[in-house]
């Protein structure tokens, strides 16, 4: 049976002047899935994100959510059809307490219009609740430390509700630890029946969470599968340790057979 | 400038400052019945300042945008007023609902291009737009009498005017402080300080910030508006010299740093800070302009030492001590 598909960008292309950050991406997102998305540095993950996600004005392409176009609709717009994100670079709204931070989404997000500022209070408590950070909710944002900034943007975005929500690099700057508890985390979303994009640098942090994998590379699509043959490809390899890395691969595989 | 604490009403202190804030304006309300009209008229400048560092507050202290043309706001309430009063002969309260309603329309038509510039540039930006008004009401002279400025009546009865305008004065700050507390508990509220605090976050987040601001700065014309409105009818004399003269701008956002950016009654208490403070240094360095010297040496170390204004020690958020002074200085440099 073919899956629902609830994002699809077609040929999404980003110029900044010259350059080609983003260039003919076409990829689709399955409902309640969870897709990774991984490049090395410079390889145009967040500005794809930030182009899909109305941060950007889009160069050229098309994109579908729930076969509804939503090329170039304004960022608040594309927030409250239900699609959220967190931010690589944290983004907290540091005047105000944890609890008044994540009230924010659930007042303007997905279905914040219903929402009164109370409703959204008590809806803030609930996601706290959920990511495990009740314990802060009084405190200023700008009193927390990087492991809890990450996951207050993942509170944030959750409480817009979402159907789709993009997290871009919420494990990176982690220790092994925190990795752990953060892929618990996203799993955990995911069972709520939330369709999730997950952005990351670390390879292995990624591994353990998705069933499918797109690699972007100089702003274009590189592979795409599920994770083991994505980090067997040897473009793959060759994109992120570069080509000598590959050929002495290839000379000691040599070595190897021949004894 | 930044400014950080989304203040509810007064962190630790609530109940007693609250109490204390009720009764001073309860007092206020009862100063004319044995001040003298030198007081009422000093209180009724207090509060018209007051009226306009809490609308400045709205743009300049939840937004986080550095308006620095209110006072052209002020102008057209002044102007608005005066012409529907002369051309329109209307009385002076529908009159001042024309002059509050044009300040305002003048705030969204403004606000649609100028809000989308950030920082230094839109501080000059609003500073070009202040000037420029105060220029056009100066040489448009078929339509605002031009340097001949506009003459209106008196208040009639003439022996009840300081009174009149103390207490419409001590309404309209009244009301900024309720309009104040009854925002920050709405949505608009929220999303003034979200986009004070991260754009780009709040309109990912389903805040449609381009109309959030243009409220504010709205909401700032219109506290602006009303004070010009009353301004004018009280000197009755309206005159682009005078009512658009960027002093007002500057004073509006003294007072609100002086007070507290951000909070409910910092711009209120700020106020008074700022008249009280002018008053003492005219009286005792009268000589030339040295007094400005000091309160701009008063300004600074107040900047540099206590960013968050009074109402940090005041709200009980700090302890006044020069640890927590030297404490700010390293938190807020920028």
């Amino acid at each position: 049976m073919e899956r629902e598909v609830i994002l699809e960008a077609q040929k999404v292309t980003k110029h900044f002047g010259g350059l080609a950050a983003v260039q003919d991406v076409d990829m689709k997102i399955y409902r309640g899935e969870i897709l990774g998305l991984i490049g090395p540095n410079g390889a145009g993950k967040t500005t794809f994100v930030n182009v899909i996600t109305g941060m950007l004005p889009i160069t050229s392409g098309k994109v579908y959510f729930k076969g509804k176009d939503i090329t170039g609709w304004s960022a608040y717009r594309i927030g409250r059809i239900g699609i959220a994100r967190t931010f690589q670079i944290v983004k907290p709204f540091r005047g105000m307490t944890v609890r008044e931070n994540v009230a924010v989404g659930a007042m303007f997000g997905h279905k914040g219009k219903e929402r009164s500022t109370k409703d959204a209070l008590r809806k803030a408590d609930e996601v706290l609740d959920f990511v495990e950070m009740s314990h802060l909710r009084t405190k200023h944002a700008d009193e927390l430390t990087l492991p809890y900034l990450k996951r207050l943007e993942l509170a944030k975005a959750l409480a817009m509700e979402p159907e789709l929500l993009f997290l871009d690099e919420v494990m990176a700057g982690l220790n092994p630890k925190e990795i752990e508890s953060a892929m618990e985390l996203v799993r955990r979303i995911n069972e709520r029946g939330v369709t999730l994009l997950v952005i990351e640098h670390v390879m292995k942090a990624i591994a353990g969470v998705t069933e499918r994998v797109f690699v972007l590379n100089f702003g274009m699509e590189l592979a795409q599968g599920t994770p083991e043959e994505v980090l067997n490809h040897p473009d793959v390899i060759k994109a992120y340790l570069g080509e000598k890395f590959v050929e002495r691969q290839k000379r000691k595989q040599q070595l190897r057979s021949n004894g | 400038m930044k400014i950080t604490r989304f203040d509810k009403l007064f962190g630790g202190r609530n109940g007693v400052l609250l109490g204390l804030a009720v009764a001073f304006i309860l007092i206020l309300a009862l100063v004319p019945l044995f001040a003298s009209g030198f007081w009422m008229r000093t209180l009724t400048m207090i509060f018209l300042l007051a009226a306009m560092a809490e609308g400045w507050n709205y743009i300049g202290g939840y937004t986080g945008y550095a308006a620095f043309g209110n006072v052209a706001f002020f102008g057209v309430g002044a102007y608005g007023t005066a012409l529907a009063m002369l051309r329109l002969h209307f009385p002076f309260f529908l009159a001042m609902v024309v002059g509050v309603l044009a300040a305002m329309a003048f705030a969204v038509i403004i606000g649609l291009p100028v809000l989308r510039l950030k920082g230094h540039y839109f501080a000059i930006a609003t500073v070009a737009l202040a000037t420029a008004m105060g220029e056009l009401a100066d040489f448009w002279t078929s339509f605002t009498g031009g340097a001949a400025g506009l003459t209106l009546p008196f208040f009639n009865p003439l022996k009840w005017s300081n009174q009149f305008f103390y207490y419409i004065s001590l309404l309209l700050v009244v009301f900024g402080l309720w309009l104040t507390y009854f925002l920050m508990n709405r949505k608009l509220g929220y999303s003034w300080v979200a986009v004070r605090e991260n754009e780009d976050a709040a309109r990912m987040m389903g805040i449609n910030t381009t109309w959030s601001k243009v409220t504010a700065f709205a909401l700032s014309a219109m506290m602006a508006g009303a004070a010009g409105a009353i301004y004018g009818y009280w000197s009755t004399f309206v005159l682009a010299e005078e009512v658009f003269k960027i002093d007002y701008t500057l004073q509006m956002i003294l007072a609100t740093v002086l007070g507290g950016p951000g909070t409910i009654f910092g711009p209120f208490i700020g106020s008074f800070i700022y008249y009280i403070l002018i008053t003492l240094l005219v009286f005792f360095f009268h000589v030339g302009e040295f007094h400005e010297t000091i309160l701009g040496t008063i300004i600074i170390l107040v900047m540099v030492f206590t960013p968050q204004g009074i109402m940090d020690f005041l709200s009980g958020k700090k302890k006044l001590t020069i640890s927590s002074l030297l404490e700010n200085i390293r938190m807020h440099r920028v």
